[in-house]
């Protein structure tokens, strides 16, 4: 049998697991087979030369979490197989560029969760077959850039959670296979304009929570670019055409910046881009043009002085499932026709004043419909005739007189409260899947929740049927509805104060009189 | 002395849920015991998972990249399972066009 140093546990397929016995330096013993050797979460202070001298087949060396500060030259020679090294999680302040000079079969490399300031100039010269660097949550100030210079075959590096303030021109030159860099949680301030040339095959670059207060136009020089990040840092301007020659961005975060402005033209072209959220750009006055960016399935644009939107929306935006432009100063909508797709609309808080009948046509996957807070007054006949899925419409706050109910026969949820002039009855019949309503007076609630007046001792409601709603030409008859509406304000058979009497002795009067 | 549910490098430790919050620069990784989660510190996280460092936390995220055995991140693979060929962090039952093996290895180039 293989043989095996106590007291670790080995598997006898050359494997040799010798982490966290507390063990304050490497176990000598150990098969000349090893080819995967745990040391982590130990004790070890240091690592004397030549200590795995024999272990010439090993290919992955654990030795994270222990106490290294420092690693001895010639520590490491004779692992001419090492493919896989961890030395995150230890004391180092430097990284150990000596002991990693012969590893020229090592592809990942993890140095991450050390507090290392220095990485010498020559560090990863003899590491041409390195795919995998981490060097995050150290103390590193600059972008160690001639260091890297030397990594061509490198595809991913982390150099998030240090104390990098600024990445100079032509930082990662070399790195012409780098796909993932991630620099988030830094204090970059300045990003300079040929930062990132030579990143030809860059996918992913993550800047998010560093202290940017310009938009990083070094990214002109990433065209394979998929996944941008630059949300919680200080920018306020978005460029015209900020991300023309990045044409495969599928994701941008952007969100937790200080956005004022918005180029009309940044976001045109994005063709693989789905989703897009900005928030809170109050200078921003032009809808942005989204020629381009076909395939957005999710827009989310509040808090802007946009006042109308463009009536091509939709004939670009043919995925859109969501959206959002909430909190603008939108006055009219257009057609939302060619959206066919349109499952959720928030135009809450706006300056809408009149809906017409062909608005919302042909939205027939259209879900929730959010309109409160504007100042509609009035609402097409038609306007919701063909929104046949719609479950949740919100009207509230806004200075309708009367509302249209046809086409509303999937609603389970209405809000109507805060339309002060909206004094007269829904018909039950015409919303059969109602579930909750909240309508501006106590008495409106009678229709759906029963008030006492109006309710047969066997406790059933029994509705008079309206004749307006039957001129709608939807006919329930003798069906009997069993309403489970829930009503606010909870049913009052009372008109409100203001239509009736003047003081609350005279209501309390005549309650008195009618239940004596 | 920390309570026995809790391994190595617990700050925070909790009788029915293992380590709450780890010392700085260690992992929480959270292992499925029946119903309840328990927490575990690490540095660094199992195969199959990659880990997320952040200021307030570090934490081992399940690797959801189709056919990868390890991750760098959420969108990058390391480790390919066996028989397929990694390209860019990704894995690949044959190399994508233009591209080839690199002799000896599982890796698709140029």
């Amino acid at each position: 049998a293989a043989r095996c140093a106590a007291p670790c546990r080995c598997d006898g397929d050359g494997g040799a697991d010798c982490s966290g016995r507390g063990l304050g330096a490497v176990p000598t013993g150990l098969s000349a087979f090893t080819y995967y050797l745990d040391l982590s979460m130990n004790n070890i202070t240091e690592l004397p030369a030549n200590v795995f001298k024999n272990l010439t087949y090993l290919e992955e060396l654990r030795l994270a979490g222990n106490d290294l500060m420092s690693i001895h030259p010639e520590a490491l020679s004779g692992l001419h197989q090492l493919k896989v090294l961890m030395l995150q999680n230890n004391q180092l302040k430097m990284v150990p560029s000596a002991a990693l000079r012969n590893l020229h079969a090592l592809q990942s490399l993890r140095l991450d969760a050390n507090h290392i300031t220095e990485v010498p100039e020559n560090s990863f010269e003899g590491l041409q077959q390195l795919r995998h660097l981490w060097l995050d949550d150290n103390n590193l100030a600059e972008v160690p850039v001639e260091p890297l210079s030397h990594l061509a075959n490198l595809q991913a590096l982390t150099l998030a959670l240090n104390r990098i303030t600024s990445v100079p021109d032509h930082a990662f030159a070399n790195l012409s296979s780098l796909v993932v860099l991630h620099l988030h949680n830094n204090r970059i301030r300045e990003i300079g304009k040929n930062s990132f040339s030579g990143l030809d095959n860059l996918e992913t670059l993550d800047l998010n929570f560093n202290n940017l207060v310009t938009f990083p136009e070094a990214i002109e020089a990433l065209p394979k670019l998929k996944e941008l990040g630059f949300h919680s840092n200080g920018i306020a301007v978005i460029p015209e055409r900020a991300f023309l020659r990045n044409t495969l961005l599928r994701t941008i975060h952007l969100y937790d910046n200080p956005l004022s402005t918005v180029g009309t033209t940044a976001f045109q072209n994005l063709s693989e881009l789905h989703s897009l959220i900005l928030r809170g750009a109050s200078k921003m006055e032009t809808f942005p043009s989204l020629t381009g960016t076909v395939n957005l399935e999710s827009l989310t644009l509040t808090g802007t002085k946009i006042s109308a939107i463009p009536a091509s929306l939709c004939e670009e935006l043919r995925l859109l499932r969501t959206l959002d432009l909430s909190y603008n100063k939108i006055k009219e909508l257009p057609r939302f026709q060619g959206c066919f797709h349109l499952e959720e609309i928030n135009l809450q808080h706006n300056r809408i004043q009149q809906i017409r009948g062909d608005t919302f046509q042909g939205l027939a996957s259209l879900h929730i419909l959010d309109l409160s807070k504007n100042e509609i007054k009035s609402i097409d006949k038609g306007a919701f005739s063909s929104l046949v899925a719609l479950t949740s419409l919100d009207l509230s706050v806004n200075a309708l007189t009367s509302v249209p109910t046809t086409g509303l026969r999937a609603l389970h949820q209405l809000r109507l409260s805060a339309n002060l002039d909206l004094k007269g009855t829904l018909e039950p019949r015409s919303l059969p899947k109602l579930r909750t309503i909240s309508v501006p007076y106590a008495y409106q609630c009678c229709a759906f929740a029963g008030c006492d007046t109006i309710m047969s001792s066997s406790g059933d409601s029994e509705r008079k049927m309206d004749t307006s709603s039957k001129g709608a030409g939807e006919e329930v008859a003798g069906e009997r509805i069993h309403l489970a509406v829930h009503c606010l304000p909870s049913p009052g058979a009372f008109k409100p104060c203001e239509f009736l009497l003047g003081s609350w002795m005279i209501r309390l009067t005549v309650w008195f009189i009618c239940l004596v | 002395e920390v309570p026995p549910s809790c391994t190595r490098g617990c700050e925070l430790c909790s009788e029915y849920n293992g380590c709450l919050k780890c010392m700085p620069k260690l992992f929480i990784l959270l292992e499925r015991n029946d119903i309840r989660q328990i927490g575990v510190c690490l540095a660094s996280c199992p195969v199959g998972y990659f880990g997320v460092r952040n200021p307030d936390m570090n934490k081992c995220n399940k690797c959801r990249i189709e056919n990868c055995e390890d991750c760098f991140s959420r969108n990058f693979c390391t480790k390919c399972k066996e028989g397929l060929y990694a390209h860019k962090g990704r894995c690949y039952p044959s190399c994508p066009d233009g591209f080839s093996l690199t002799n000896g290895t599982t890796e698709c180039t140029s």
